[in-house]
């Protein structure tokens, strides 16, 4: 039995309110490159389910850029590393540079794919520097800038020039190579957030938060026009990206819009369109980020929505997808639409069609963070850092009224009966709650910290697992709960207990990293020696038909046991999620969805060999 | 100064039938595996368990108790990158994390004093839990 990658539902660039962000990509292969977290992710354009993730930064990534032959991708992070990578044969290596003693905010290939100029936040010294790609060599100095330096740019005709701007207001402009600082421009009045050559050479755009572009000659670097002001941005210009013909630009602003500007050869800017992606209004919808890729529009928002307008045909309507930014914790199916519900700690749940991706976001009326999640039927429990519950109906994509049920004490673990919704189990810091509709019916002060808490389907069991790794079994009657028995096994804090569909085992998993399955009536372990994770056991999910079960730990690894096999032998999926694996649960009997740390969402198939 | 006879550290003695049954593994082929213990009250390694060469490695774990020490001998047969038939002797220290430490002390003094006397060993592992001497570790260190 092997499993093997079938769909990917990838995360979105992460962004931050008040700064751009940079993406970038290939034409020929019609791909897009962003990053997130410490990946980066490569998207092709018309294959949305067949993303590429590279995982080798130790910090977190901040840009990635194709070499000009599209062969090689250097990607840089925080800590001013540069890593120089083959796009094919498995991402390897080339070249490790640390090119800068702090963030590195852009960087840039020159268009002989030899020289790689690299910008951002040095301590005081450098913050910008230039050098081959294949031995690390400067190649210029750069002095000029004051403050941290937002954006680079690499003239892509000879004579080659370099364009730096920053968040001194500054706009440089240096000769060479090697590179010498040759003139400044003051001009805008705010941060300078962005700054491109034309792809033919003729000129350079540079735009601001002081919702200005300005345009220069590229070879000399005087001003020679700017973007005009009649229908301009209304707040600060994060990115500009130019037509593949030089003749237009595509700008993003805060002001939730993103304008086409045609450029006259004079270098005077009129506004053309201006495009408005759909949204709800909110601070989600300030775009930060674009490209001009072929024909495709591609904008990202703060909230990470990504839209494709089409760049021959302005008017028509933007492909929009998104993802999570966060670390997904937990996973729903809902049988019915054959849809799985995701969501992450910052309160966003994101719906997923397995086949076709992306289906929408869950509106909710309040967007509270969400700690656990779980979802039944019609509806929706969450709870939240605070101590309330909130019980949302689900009709179709939006969330109706939800009711909140103050718990008395922030909730740990949440359970749903799965055949009596109104029945929920909450465990909190040392007792649990049952709920009944939206009311509190009892809480029940346990006497030790409970970690992790289960109802039976039927709602009448209850297994509520301890820091100290005592299984306890109570059943329910009415309102109360009477202690049955006390399973020891595991040696550390149980962390996720799960009941099989047919009801007939249960499955505990444990800090200590091992899980144990139990026969239900017997209250027997029925499958143990489950110890092949190497750090904590985050999360546990049983197949349809009772078959199998699954682990998902904070090493990233996925492992797949078969009840009726020695745990010996087990399907593993390495590196399923860097960071961890915190959400697991199977769509059918033979497909497995996980999600973690790195915001992502797969789908694994396992086929027996 | 104090003789203190076979074992300098612990005192355990070991059992000529030991010896023996590892040779017979070693030379006659007759066995699998042999799992030895160490009996306390004669102060010395004892052998507690032999397996027949059609059993296989699941036999031989379970063999092995759960909370307490053992020393055992395995015979892995294996086939090569090249197609060869290849056969290695495992000596594999069992000491699981859930016994009590008495037996963990006992046995891992005594673990040097005992594996000079079986001379042809291949590989050594030491275990503390099933996954450390599942099959996937042999094979790996076979090769």
């Amino acid at each position: 039995m092997a499993a093997h990658l079938t769909e990917t539902y990838a995360c979105v660039p992460a962004t931050e309110r008040g700064r751009g962000i940079l993406i970038s990509g290939d034409p020929k292969s019609n791909s897009i490159l962003y990053t997130n977290g410490r990946s980066v992710i490569i998207r092709y354009l018309d294959r949305p389910l067949d993303v590429a993730v590279y995982v080798e930064h130790a910090y977190p990534a901040t840009v990635a850029r194709y070499s000009p032959n599209g062969e090689w991708i250097a990607s840089a992070d925080v800590s001013g590393m540069v890593r120089i990578w083959g796009t094919h044969n498995g991402f390897v290596l080339k070249n490790e540079f640390r090119v800068l003693s702090g963030r590195i905010d852009d960087l840039q290939w020159s268009p002989d794919g030899m020289r790689i100029v690299a910008s951002g936040e040095g301590k005081g010294k450098s913050f910008v520097r230039a050098f081959m790609w294949d031995s690390g060599t400067n190649v210029g100095e750069f002095d000029g800038h004051s403050r941290r330096v937002l954006s680079c740019a690499f003239k892509p005709t000879r004579p080659f020039r370099i364009a730096t701007c920053g968040e001194d207001f500054l706009v440089n402009f240096y000769e060479g190579p090697p590179f010498k600082f040759k003139l400044s421009h003051r001009d805008h009045s705010n941060f300078v957030n962005c700054i491109r050559f034309s792809p033919d050479g003729s000129k350079l755009i540079s735009v601001s938060s002081d919702k200005r572009g300005i345009l220069y000659d590229a070879k000399t670097g005087d001003m020679i026009g700017e973007l005009s002001s009649e229908d301009g941005h209304k707040g600060s210009v994060y990115a500009v990206s130019w037509s593949p013909d030089s003749k237009q630009v595509l700008t993003v602003s805060a002001d939730k819009s993103a304008k086409v500007w045609e450029i006259s050869e004079d270098g005077k800017g009129k506004v053309k369109k201006t495009l408005t992606a759909p949204g709800s209004g909110g601070v989600d919808d300030m775009h930060v980020g674009c490209l001009w890729q072929n024909d495709h529009l591609v904008t990202v928002s703060l909230g990470g929505t990504i839209s494709i307008f089409s760049a021959s045909d302005l008017n028509k309507t933007p492909l929009s997808f998104s993802g999570h930014m966060k670390n997904v914790n937990s996973l729903a199916v809902v049988k019915k639409e054959k849809m799985i519900l995701s969501s992450s700690y910052d309160g966003l749940i994101v719906k997923w069609i397995q086949g076709i991706g992306y289906c929408g976001k869950l509106e909710r009326k309040v967007n509270a963070q969400i700690k656990c999640f779980a979802a039944v039927g019609e509806q929706i429990v969450t709870s939240s850092f605070d101590n309330m519950i909130w019980r949302v109906p689900l009709h179709e994509d939006q969330c109706g009224d939800g009711d909140c049920i103050d718990v008395g004490s922030q909730p740990k673990d949440l359970s749903i009966a799965l055949l009596s919704p109104e029945l929920v189990l909450v465990s909190i810091d040392a007792g649990i709650v049952l709920i009944r509709g939206t009311k509190v019916v009892s809480t029940i002060n346990l006497g030790f910290p409970v970690t992790a808490c289960t109802i039976s389907p039927d709602g009448t069991e209850a297994i509520v697992g301890g820091q100290d790794g005592k299984l306890h079994v109570y059943s329910v009657n009415g309102d109360s709960l009477t202690e049955d028995a006390v399973l020891e096994k595991h040696r550390g804090t149980i962390t996720v207990i799960r009941y099989s569909p047919d009801v007939s085992m249960f499955a505990s998993a444990d800090a200590n990293r091992e899980a144990v399955v139990w026969d239900r009536a017997s209250r027997e372990v029925k499958l143990k020696n489950m110890l092949y994770h190497t750090a904590r056991i985050n999360c546990l999910a049983w197949s349809p038909d009772s078959s199998m079960v699954a682990t998902g730990s904070l090493d990233t690894c996925v492992i797949i046991y078969e009840i009726n096999k020695p745990a010996s032998s087990r399907i593993t999926i390495k590196g399923a999620h860097l960071g961890g694996v915190y959400g697991l649960a199977f769509t059918d009997e033979c497909s497995v969805v996980s999600s973690g740390e790195d915001a992502c969402v797969r789908i694994w198939r396992i086929t027996p060999q | 100064m104090s003789f203190r006879g076979p074992n300098a550290s612990s005192g355990m003695g070991v059992d000529e039938h030991c010896k023996s049954t590892f040779t017979e593994l070693q030379r006659k082929k007759v066995h699998r595996y042999v799992i030895f213990k160490i009996d306390e009250k004669k102060k010395e390694v004892v052998v507690e368990k032999t397996g027949s060469p059609s059993e296989n490695y699941e036999d031989f774990t379970a063999s092995l108790p759960e909370n307490d020490c053992r020393y055992a001998v395995y015979d892995f047969d294996y086939v090569t990158a090249e197609n060869c038939q290849k056969s290695k002797i495992f000596f594999i220290a069992w000491s699981p994390s859930v016994a009590r430490i008495r037996p963990k002390m006992l046995y891992a003094t005594s673990k040097d004093r005992f594996r000079r006397e079986l001379d042809g060993i291949h590989y050594e592992i030491q275990a503390t839990d099933p996954t450390e001497m599942d099959l996937d570790v042999l094979r790996e260190r076979a090769n």
